[in-house]
């Protein structure tokens, strides 16, 4: 039985699992040592003999305390979460109406329109955040919540990902439902939203991550503090002349990943099953 | 004017032509099968009853109306789908009362009507459950029951036993008739098997090419063929087909001589002349083995061949003869009545074959 234990361990075995640990380390190390930065008595991390653990619960909290308190912090926490979930619900509303249309139905120059919103993929942002900020700007809403939402609502790429999940509803399906009488909103509604509900997740995910780490549109379109967002602020904590401790940047930074990471570990599952599978597996 | 009047209709997609020139009327409360092969627009045509399609030209009217134009959902009809159709998201109940919730009746009514189809078919304790969990018969009876729940006034069911195995197709077609007899309601049935249509069917419409090739009872159907097409489709196995030349017309009768080989006497038809082409029709079970050594008698069609092929059903045996002219065909007999390889003569009585014309429309004698 060890001979063939033994067999079955091979330089390959051993090579996928040194890469794969090598891997993790390499991703884990930064986070690991940011909460280390934060969890410590100042500037203990830093010293000639630095610990790779933490060491003082009560010096971490009293630093995230003291930034939400003393900063704008919790300000840019909720407009941030503001511009994230009102982005998500936009672009999964537009995305998904769009979509049902684009994928179920017939109408004129579909496949042209579809083409042009495709080839808007391979716009790089940076081509078209002048036109996009001087029509936000014509519009009045610098510093404004609608600013940094509305010009991100139309996801070309969330168009294309619900297209390929509503395309694999049954057409039964939705003749079954117009023979029961049911709208055409209504089928969007009632029978394909609910089947592409992984794909929705999905994208929501996408979108979140997308948005909580956009650095560059608010910092164009928001320029009065009030309306910063935590990718500013944090940026703030990190500029040169800032007269911050490593510890309280690292706090801060540690707070602006939060969000993100929770969200990953708690859908990562349904960004693989909604990125892997089609919708209508009953 | 019948219960379900189609006038003229004809269906284009582009500049195929799918349905040309139907007319049909279906009383109220008969079960209607339309049959016949893949392609032949029996599906176009119920689609269009129920309004998913829209019509070229032509009308179609129920009580008297005419629907071209009233929204599929305001018909009066319910449509059973091949693939059931059902939303797997919803529980039976909520796939069941789709409809009535979507024309926003009330919640009493809408639980009563459930409820009851539910009991028609025996869906009473799977109604929290998702169609994920049913089995293929049991989510056939939730999409029957969500036509039931409509009330409507034409029941229509596109193909929906061909993904049920065969017991379970044969069961479903029990129940199917069962619910006829109980709801009295109209029915019409689209299949591509003639033997569900011969089985389930008041009336029977045989369709190929876009046209209907005839409409009936299905033993008239059988018996009293229009054309060959309906005479090899109806019925299994299928009706053999002799191809034969006229030789003599006299004042009793015809002779034919066979391509097989040999000649028949068959009974007088006033439309043919010496030289014309036919193809005779005859049922296997008409056919039956000749002894040898014993001569056919003299009024009956009679070929011979080399059994092919024999296919021991345990009650009876079915042969394959291989003829003359490269034919084959088929003969229902006893147990044990040739061998493999040997060469037999059959017969049939003259009387009861069909005859043809070049074109494959039924030559009629006089009786």
């Amino acid at each position: 039985m060890t001979s063939a234990a033994a067999a079955r361990i091979s330089v390959w075995t051993v090579l996928k699992w040194a890469t794969a640990i090598a891997i993790a380390v390499i991703t884990i190390f930064p986070i690991w040592w940011m909460i280390n930065v934060v969890f410590s008595l100042p500037g203990e991390p830093v010293a000639i003999n630095p610990r790779l653990w933490p060491t003082s619960l009560s010096a971490g909290l009293e630093k995230i305390e003291m930034i939400f308190t003393q900063t704008g912090y919790l300000r840019a926490y909720g407009i941030s979460l503001a511009y994230a979930l009102l982005t998500i619900l936009g672009v999964l509303f537009i995305g998904s109406l769009a979509a049902f249309e684009f994928a179920l139905f017939d109408f004129p120059a579909k496949g042209p329109i579809f083409g042009i919103v495709m080839l808007s993929l391979m716009v790089p942002t940076a081509v078209t955040i002048i036109p996009t900020y001087l029509l936000t700007s014509n519009l009045g809403w610098l510093n404004s919540l609608q600013g940094l939402v509305v010009p991100g609502l139309a996801s070309a790429f969330g168009l294309f990902m619900l297209v390929q999940f509503m395309r694999a509803i049954p057409k039964d399906m939705i003749e079954a439902a117009r023979l029961d009488g049911a709208g055409h909103f209504q089928i969007y509604w009632h029978v394909a939203l609910p089947l592409c509900r992984n794909a929705l997740v999905t994208l929501a995910i996408l979108t979140f991550m997308q948005t909580w780490g956009n650095y560059m549109w608010p910092l164009i379109v928001t320029t009065s503090p009030e309306m910063y967002t935590v990718g500013q602020v944090v940026g703030m904590f990190n500029a040169p002349l800032s007269h911050q401790t490593v510890d309280v940047v690292m706090t801060a930074n540690l707070l602006a990943a939060v969000p993100p990471l929770l969200f990953f570990l708690i859908f990562q599952r349904k960004i693989v099953e909604g990125i892997a599978m089609s919708g209508t597996k009953g | 004017m019948a219960f379900l009047e189609i006038k003229s209709l004809c269906k284009s997609f582009e500049s195929y032509s799918v349905l040309k020139d139907i007319d049909l009327s279906i009383e109220k409360g008969e079960f209607v099968v339309f049959v016949g092969p893949s392609g032949c627009g029996k599906s176009t045509l119920l689609r269009m009853i129920t309004g998913l399609e829209t019509p070229t030209s032509g009308t179609i009217a129920i009580e008297d109306e005419v629907i071209n134009d009233v929204d599929p959902a305001r018909r009066g009809t319910a449509m059973v789908f091949q693939s059931y159709a059902l939303y797997p998201h919803m529980t039976v109940f909520q796939n069941i009362s789709f409809g009535l919730r979507m024309s926003r009746k009330p919640k009493a009514l809408i639980r009563e009507r459930v409820e009851k189809a539910a009991a028609i078919l025996r869906l009473d304790k799977l109604l929290d459950r998702k169609p994920a969990q049913l089995s293929g018969g049991q989510k056939q009876r939730v999409a029957i029951g969500r036509a039931i729940v409509r009330e409507p006034r034409v029941f229509l069911f596109d193909e929906p036993l061909s993904n049920l195995d065969a017991e379970l197709r044969v069961q479903m077609r029990a129940e199917l008739l069962e619910l006829h007899e109980r709801l009295g309601t109209t029915m019409i049935y689209v299949t591509h098997d003639q033997v569900e249509a011969m089985t389930l069917a008041d009336k029977m419409v045989v369709m190929s090419g876009g046209r209907i090739q005839q409409y009936g009872r299905p033993l008239d159907l059988y018996d009293d063929p229009d054309n060959k097409f309906v005479a090899g489709f109806v019925g299994s196995p299928k009706m053999n087909f002799l191809s034969a030349t006229v030789a003599s017309v006299g004042a009793g009768g015809l002779r034919a001589d066979l391509a097989a080989g040999g000649a028949a006497a068959l009974p007088l038809i006033e439309a043919l002349a010496p030289g014309a082409r036919i193809d005779i029709g005859i049922r296997p079970e008409q056919l039956s083995v000749v002894a040898a050594g014993q001569a056919p008698s003299a009024d009956a069609v009679s070929v011979a061949g080399r059994v092919a092929l024999i296919e021991d059903l345990g009650a009876e045996s079915y042969l394959h003869l291989h003829l003359a002219d490269d034919s084959r065909i088929g003969v229902r007999t006893a147990r044990h009545a040739a061998h493999l390889g040997e060469e037999v003569r059959v017969a049939a009585p003259a009387a009861g074959v069909l005859v043809f014309d070049e074109a494959g429309a039924r030559l009629r004698g006089r009786a």
